[in-house]
Order: structure tokens, then sequence, then C-alpha cells
């Protein structure tokens, strides 16, 4: 999908959010720099998929991006505003076009209220339709999502759905209000892997139907292949990487390193059995002084990643970004393996 | 075991995907196991007559999703039942010839604590004495009967044995002070203390981030081969079944609908369950490249 050029509907501009807490035992304070000095662009009708190891800073950035945290430094903008001063009506737009879907859905809806107390609040809350028409309107919103008949859901209590069910309440929830855009944390992780297809097809038919944008934040890099139209790789709080091909032309080497981490699903290929992979291990953050923040993970650092930390730049001809010196060279690499490996299957 | 200082690299003798030894002994034998859960006034059959075997020295996988009784069989063998009513258990358990569904408390301890079956979770935090160190913890777990080496010193060549760098540092660590991954190794190490034959492992690695995940594998996989140790792994994820396991039981409701050899499983599935979740699963990643 191409979008119109536009003012991206949200902007980060070197957010930065430090998070501090006071030392457990013994004196002084921790600080976090959960996510540090990113610049990111949403547009309308996109799919943007975030995805990284936890710790990373996925969850931040979405926060930061629902106004549920104020960055500690940096810009986070709804249309070209700033959303620390946007005014009364300016915010209940941001609040109406961007919405919000959970991870764990039984978690975010009131175990204590039916369905329809749940949704009819935010019904009257913004008034989204005539008082005497809540039932039919909210039984509309359910079946739009999969659940019928919509009426026989709306008495129901959360924990008398399944998960699948209740994230599409949730699902559902978002999208009364016709946002522009959808902030997904995890959507899929608590569900199953035949609820996971049901809820990312949902997803690519509201998308058809409303043109919804979405931002999914995931660790599984499988189901963002198949929605997202770019994908944002985060580490340790940065931006490393960002494109629409990632998945197939990983420019950084960390993003190449998620790629190879994924389990096959050919037990003939079975690298673990065959024990002919070795991961270089994770190194505690404090070895992080300076330079690349990726360095003591990677198998191509050089001497100029320990001096310099490296910025996104534009690779490759797809408008690609990555954050590494040698992103050409680990591109190159990263298709030359997977060129010798089809020409050996294809041999085979 | 061997000492501190040995070679920990996770790359050993690089031989192909092997058929399972169909000619190894039986190690555990379950026939037409029942577990059948009192929940309130109804009555849940979590494990529907289910037929069940483990070789010696083979790795198993039980497929399945969430509430389709992987875990409560799991359980149901190794009777680690806390805090359930049990409606109905019945059925044919033997390990090694014993009937362990019928064994008093105190024999089923002794045989989880020397050379029997050790089971490790999802959620180690959940499992892990947050008052006490470590090594402290696994030194518990230690088969009484064995002699060699002072308690310390096995308590470091399991850390070692299961990956972690500086065992006498770790040793001294709390639960809260490592990483997911890090205590995921720890309840490895609590399980091997007592050298057992059989490891039943329930998503050992469904909390882990992709790259740890590799790696934990990787050390199961190496402990399996090193020790001889049968594994029993119980996931949602055929990720994990197509990496690790030899045989592969496809759980639905209550039930086996398939039992096949991986390759078998994932080449020619019998099942239309089993083919709908490895479509699923398939479908995903179907055009990316694989290194």
């Amino acid at each position: 999908m191409t979008a119109p050029v536009t003012a991206p509907i949200l902007r980060l501009l070197g957010a930065e959010q430090v998070y501090t807490s006071r030392n457990a035992n013994g004196p002084g304070w921790t600080t976090v720099r959960a996510v540090d000095s990113v610049d990111l662009d949403v547009n309308e009708g996109e799919t943007l998929a975030i995805v990284g190891e936890s710790g990373s800073g996925k969850s931040t950035l979405a926060k930061l991006m629902l106004m549920l945290n104020k960055p500690t430094a940096g810009k986070v903008q709804f249309r070209g505003t700033e959303l620390g001063s946007l005014g009364r009506d300016r915010r209940q737009q941001f609040r109406r076009e961007i919405q919000a879907v959970f991870q764990d859905p039984a978690s975010s809806l009131n175990p204590r209220m039916t369905i329809e107390r749940i949704l009819g609040y935010i019904v009257r809350r913004h008034a989204l339709c005539p008082a005497g028409e809540t039932r039919a309107f909210l039984a509309a919103q359910l079946a739009s999502v999969g659940l019928a008949p919509p009426e026989q859901y709306l008495e129901r209590y959360p924990h008398q759905l399944s998960g699948g069910q209740q994230q599409r309440v949730a699902i559902a929830r978002a999208m009364m209000l016709r946002p522009k855009i959808i902030i997904a944390d995890e959507p899929l992780s608590s569900l199953d892997v035949s609820v996971q297809a049901q809820v990312l097809e949902l997803m690519k038919t509201l998308h058809e139907a409303t043109n919804v944008g979405f931002v999914v934040i995931s660790h599984d890099l499988g189901a963002m292949q198949a929605i997202a139209d770019r994908t944002a790789v985060m580490y340790r709080g940065r931006v490393v990487e960002i494109g629409p091909s990632i998945y197939t032309e990983p420019f950084h080497p960390y993003t190449k390193l998620l790629l190879d981490a994924r389990l096959s699903l050919d037990p003939r290929r079975s690298r673990i059995r065959r024990l002919d992979t070795t991961l270089p291990r994770a190194t505690p953050p404090e070895a992080l002084k300076g330079g690349c923040r990726f360095r003591h993970r990677c198998a191509d650092s050089v001497d100029i990643c320990a001096t310099r930390e490296p910025t996104l730049r534009p690779v490759g001809p797809r408008g690609a970004q990555a954050a590494c010196h040698r992103a050409e060279e680990v591109n190159a690499k990263a298709s030359h393996a997977a060129g010798a490996n089809a020409a050996g299957r294809a041999a085979i | 075991m061997s000492g501190v200082q040995r070679d920990r690299s996770e790359a050993g003798t690089t031989d192909a995907p092997e058929a399972p030894d169909a000619a190894a002994p039986v190690l555990l034998d379950v026939g037409c196991l029942k577990v059948h859960l009192r929940l309130g006034h109804a009555v849940i059959r979590a494990v529907d007559g289910v037929d069940f075997q483990v070789r010696q020295g083979e790795c198993v996988g039980i497929v399945g999703e969430s509430g389709s009784g992987k875990s409560t069989l799991a359980r149901g063998i190794t009777r680690l039942m806390p805090n359930v009513k049990i409606a109905e258990l019945s059925g044919n358990l033997r390990f090694e010839g014993r009937d362990i569904l019928n064994m008093g408390d105190r024999e089923l301890r002794t045989l989880r604590r020397g050379r029997g079956f050790s089971m490790i979770f999802q959620d180690p935090l959940g499992y892990l004495n947050p008052t006490q160190r470590v090594g402290r913890q696994i030194g518990e777990a230690l088969s009484q009967d064995a002699t060699t080496g002072s308690y310390e010193s096995r308590v470091w060549a399991l850390l070692d044995e299961v990956g972690l760098p500086d065992p006498k540092n770790i040793a001294r660590r709390y639960p809260h002070e490592l990483s997911g991954g890090m205590r995921q190794r720890v309840m490895i190490a609590i399980a091997l203390a007592s050298d057992p034959k059989l490891l039943f492992a329930d998503e050992p690695t469904t909390a882990l981030d992709a790259t740890v995940q590799l790696q934990v594998l990787q050390t199961l996989h190496r402990l399996h081969r090193e020790r001889n140790m049968a594994m029993a792994i119980i996931t949602h994820d055929l990720g994990v079944v197509a990496e690790l396991c030899d045989r592969v039981y496809v759980m639905h409701t209550g039930k086996v609908v398939e039992s096949a050899t991986t390759v078998e499983l994932f080449e020619n599935p019998q099942h239309p369950y089993s083919a709908r979740l490895i479509d699923l699963s398939t479908r995903r990643i179907s055009q990316e490249h694989r290194s």
C-alpha cells in the first residue's frame, strides 16, 4: 500500500524514555534508558510491525505513542502537534483516532461487567450512536469482528469467552471509534496458533474494509511477515533497522540473528539435532560503553564499531534504513547464504 | 559428571537426525491413562484414554493447543498434581516396569530423587524459591547416595553442565538476579541433580526470547545426547518438535489423535487436526529464506 504523501499521523522525534528506580539493596538510583532517541513515522493506513527481544523497548515505545507515558526527552507528535500540548478537542480526536489492543485480553476487560456494559460505556462516553440504539450498534460491532450471533455475546462476562473471543471483543472495542491507527502490544502471544491465524485474518479484513492502520508489537517474526508493510527492529532502546523487507533482505546483523533464531519446521533440516549452530552469548549491559550497542554479539564487528555508534542510514534499493557500519556487507553475506542454500536444496 | 573446566561448547558430534532406536527398552509405558478432574460439579476429562511410550534415550514430543490435556498428561504421569480434585485416575502407568500409578508417596519420592524422572516447567520463576540462593536449591535436589565430590563441587558441575558461565558466582545468586534464560538453566540443573533417566519438559522455552530459546534447546539436546537421557517435551510449538524430537504425539481434547515419527508427521500427517496445525505453522513462514 502506498499512502498518499501527507504528514504522518504519529511522529516520534528523538523520543527518549528513562526509567529511574531506587536500588533495592544499598543507596543510589538505577536508570534504564528503555527508549533511546527514536525517530519514527507512522502513516495512516499502514501496518507497522515492531519486533525485538524482551527488554528492547518495544512496549515502552507503544506507551509513548498512546500518551500513556510522557517522554523524558524528545517529542511525540500527533498530526504535527506535540502530545502534551494538545487542547481538549484535539486530545479527544487523538483518543478516537489512536486506539489500543493489549496482550492479555482477559486482564484488559473488566471481569465484573458484561460485554454489553464494557462496550456500552464507550458508546455513551463518545456518543457514538443515539441513546436508544446502543444495543443494535454494539451487535453490529461484534458481528464485524466475527462474533456471531452477537446478541449472545453481549450478555456474557469476559471469563465466559475463550481467549480468541476475548481478543475479538478487545479489537471491537478499539474499532468502535473508527480509529485511524490501532496500537497492538503483543496481540497474538497469548493465543493458540489456530486462533492467531484467525486474529491476523481479522486484522487484514478490517484493514481492507476501513483502511485502519496497525502498529503491531511482537516477537513473532513469522506472524509479522504475514501482515507488515514496514517492520522496525529494536535493540536495547534503539531502532536498528526499519524497512519493508527485513525478513528476506536483512541489513543489520541483529535482524539476521533474529531471523536465524527461528525454529525450522522441517525435521530433516533441523539445525539443533545436527548441532551446527552456535550463537554468540548475550553480554551484560555494562559492557556497552560507547560504540555500537550490538557489537559484543556481532560476528561482523570491526574496529570502528567500538568507537562510533552507527545511526540509521538508507541502505539498499527499497527504502530500508539500518544502523550498522557494515550493513551492505551483512546484507551481501545474508543473501549469498540464502542463495547458496536455495542452490543446495535444488541440487538435492 | 565432568569437572568445572569441561569444554562447554554446544557443538559436539555432527550426526544427522537419526531414526529412533526401536530396539531400545521401553522406559515409560502408559496405557489408556485417564485423568479426570473435578471442577465444581463438572468433571473435566482432561486426559481421556491416552497410550504413550518413551524408550530409553529417545526424545518424544507431545504437541497440542491449550486445553488439549498435554500438561495434565505430564502431571498425571509424574504424579505432580497438587491443588486439583481428581475424579478419576486410572489406566496403566509403568516406569521401568514398576507401577507408578498406585505407588505410595514415599516410594515416588525415592524414584524422583534417584535415577527416575524429573520435570521442568514453563515459568522458572514460579518454581524457584525467591528467598534461597540457587546453589542451595540445586543442592537440595542432589541424590543422596552418590558419593563423588563435595556438595559444592557437584552443584558447580551441574551449573556448568547446563551452560551457565562462572558457576561459583551463579550459585550464590538469588533467582531474581538472573535472566529468564539463566533461570530456566537453573531449573534444568535442579532437574538433572537426581541424574534422571527421563526428563519431562513442559513448554521449556515458551517464555524465552527466540535467541535464548535456541540456546536452551541446544543445551537440552546436548544433555539428552551426553547423558543418554530420554526426554518428553510438551509444547504447542511445532518448531520445537521439528528441531528436537524423534517421535511425536499430537493431542486434541484429551486424546492422542496421531502418533508418528517426526519426519512422518511433518511430511504425511494422517489426522486432519495434525495437518491443520502443521499447515497453520508453516504457512506463516512459507516465503522465507532459511539459512
